[in-house]
């Protein structure tokens, strides 16, 4: 079995955001790690200087979190891809004789996109570390020096590289449990039980529209997520302008357009590929291509607005806890309100984006030949 | 009545001349198949003629529409209101059941009566079934019903037994047959294989991208009077 570079190249999403959540890590552990070892602090430092603290300790906690579980889940998509897709080499090799474990074995480069990603979300930090100490750092208290900790680089860099390897190995060893037969007979004969579902009879592209969905369930996450990461990162990158650094606000926005871009684009990507013989069949028997659009896409776009209702949620949650119950104790924390004109403005622009990416995926679903089922 | 005159098609820019200017002519309820080896260019002709591709040059007429001037948006409504296929490997909607497959072909032209062709291939009682539970000749007549669903003025078959056994095959032949003398569709097969081209009303032979010979069978043969 081999993975090819082009394999491994489809993984840069996760790397991308094992980056993201490294650099953001990095950072703030660095910061409180270096800031915890302060001594003298004036008693009327003192909440400010502990809030900074907490601040460090909870968004590396939150982004770190949230982002790690977004990259398992990805990781394990993306095996369950490949395993998919190449189910027919992988069918002959175990018909051959190579055992689960053996195949398996092989999936630990996946964990090589996390070690790519975490570096150089790791390097990033460091990179940007005197910016966000300036910003952080406490008026009235001395300097905070930027010291390397190896067990930051350890816990960031070094064991989530080990972790996903191994879970890459372990959720392989799990895929491959099929017969060796069931896997060689490929991805178009793949088995679907369907004994216990509910069978309506709706019109075909209305029946399609909601299977698009319904078979695509990780990939409904992921677009979720995306519009969530667009509407939590700008409409909080634009409050904090007022609430703190102007760098720091930067940073999240231009995290969250990256996420947003990324998984978004990731999403699609594998939505159209997978639907690329649909498409065919459909734009061979005469759909229109808004027809292939509406049926493939369409449904998917619920999932927008609700990732973008959470994202305006999750921010004003975050935000509030921040102000009312971290910084409570601070004397001249300026208040903080939910900011409908922003939510507007986030809003607009949340459907420029997303209408632009469903304008270029309708480009490519056009240039998907109709001939290509008859002759491929 | 569709008249091809003169079509030439070529592919990797022009380096690899596949049709070398083929012409014919094709009665309303017709019966053709369209006999050659592999390379023959018989599959690339039923692609051009149908509209799934476009000539490099030369004419296609359906009556009076000649389809080579048609814009990708209006040839793509041909196709809605002409034309059904029916292709080897099915191409069937892996996740959908055998009933919305068939709604695939019906709904594009508002056909409510799309059960009758579910029925007439013999897979009522499969209506639910995804593709992946059903054996080869099934899903093939599926595709057969899915095509005829559209209520097509013409079907065009590329290699429709081609990944059938014998029995498969001859059974899915007969239905097709069947379907073709009760409906008087105009049908135009892709085949490599001369005993099934018997089964047509007439028959041209292609060669290295031209129409090499051509004779209509006087007799046409059931799928079980041929041999295979």
């Amino acid at each position: 079995m081999i993975i090819s570079i082009k394999d491994l190249l489809r993984l840069l999403g996760i790397s991308i955001v094992c980056c993201c959540a490294v650099f953001v890590c990095t950072f703030m552990l660095n910061f409180y790690i270096d800031a915890n070892n302060l001594s003298d602090i004036p008693a009327e430092l003192q909440p400010l200087y502990e809030a900074q603290l907490l601040t460090a300790k909870f968004t590396s906690s939150i982004s770190g979190g949230f982002l790690g579980v977004i990259a398992v889940v990805m990781l394990l998509f993306y095996i369950r891809l490949f395993i998919y897709s190449h189910s027919v080499q992988l069918g002959i090799l175990k018909a051959m004789g190579y055992s689960n474990i053996k195949l398996a074995f092989k999936f630990w480069v996946f964990g090589l996109s996390v070690f790519v990603g975490s570096a150089a979300g790791f390097i990033l930090g460091f990179a940007f570390m005197p910016m966000i100490y300036d910003g952080l750092t406490v008026d009235g208290l001395s300097e905070i020096a930027i010291n390397f900790h190896p067990i930051l680089f350890i816990a960031l860099v070094v064991a989530p590289t080990a972790i996903y390897g191994v879970l890459a190995c372990f959720f392989a060893v799990l895929s491959l449990r099929k017969p060796a037969g069931e896997l060689m007979r490929g991805r178009s004969e793949k088995f679907k039980k369907t004994k216990n579902e509910k069978s309506k009879n709706r019109p075909f592209l209305k029946e399609m529209f909601i299977k698009s969905v319904t078979t695509k369930k990780l990939l409904t996450i992921f677009i979720t997520f995306g519009a969530f990461c667009f509407s939590a990162m700008v409409q909080m990158a634009f409050s904090m302008k007022a609430l703190s650094a102007d760098s720091f606000a930067e940073i999240i926005l231009v995290i969250g357009l990256v996420l947003t871009v990324v998984v978004s684009f990731m999403s699609v990507t594998s939505l159209i590929n997978a639907n690329t013989e649909n498409i065919s069949i459909m734009r061979a028997l005469g759909y229109s291509l808004k027809e292939c659009v509406f049926s493939v896409l369409g449904g998917f776009i619920p999932f927008l607005f609700i990732g973008f209702a959470l994202g305006t949620v999750y921010q004003f949650g975050l935000l509030s806890l921040m102000v009312n119950i971290v910084f409570a104790d601070v004397e001249k924390v300026l208040n903080y309100t939910f900011d409908v004109p922003l939510m507007f403005i986030t809003l607009a622009a949340f459907i420029v984006f997303f209408g632009s990416v469903i304008f270029i995926y309708s480009l490519k679903i056009s240039k998907i030949s109709v001939k290509q089922s008859a002759v491929d | 009545m569709i008249e091809v005159k003169d079509v030439k098609k070529s592919f990797n820019g022009g380096t690899v001349e596949v049709l070398k200017g083929i012409s014919l002519s094709i009665k309303d309820g017709e019966f053709l198949a369209v006999l050659g080896a592999s390379g023959s260019g018989k599959s690339t002709a039923l692609n051009v003629i149908s509209g799934l591709e476009r000539a490099d040059a030369g004419e296609i007429f359906y009556g009076d529409c000649n389809i080579s001037n048609l814009t990708d948006k209006q040839l793509t409504e041909f196709r809605r209101k002409n034309v059904g296929f029916v292709f080897q490997r099915y191409y069937l909607l892996s996740h959908l059941s055998v009933n919305s497959n068939v709604r695939m072909g019906a709904d594009l032209v508002g056909n409510k009566n799309y059960l009758e062709f579910i029925e007439a291939v013999g897979l009522k009682d499969k209506l639910k079934c995804k593709p992946a539970t059903l054996s080869g000749g099934e899903q093939q007549r599926v595709c057969i019903a899915r095509a005829l669903a559209k209520n097509p003025y013409v079907l065009f078959l590329d290699e429709p037994t081609g990944a059938l056994d014998e029995e498969t095959g001859r059974s899915v032949l007969d239905y097709i047959l069947k379907l073709k003398k009760d409906r008087g569709f105009t049908m135009i097969m892709v085949t490599h294989n001369r005993n099934i081209a018997e089964t047509a009303d007439r028959v041209i032979c292609m060669n290295s991208g031209k129409i090499v010979d051509e004779y209509s069978v006087l007799n046409p043969k059931s799928a079980y009077e041929i041999g295979w």
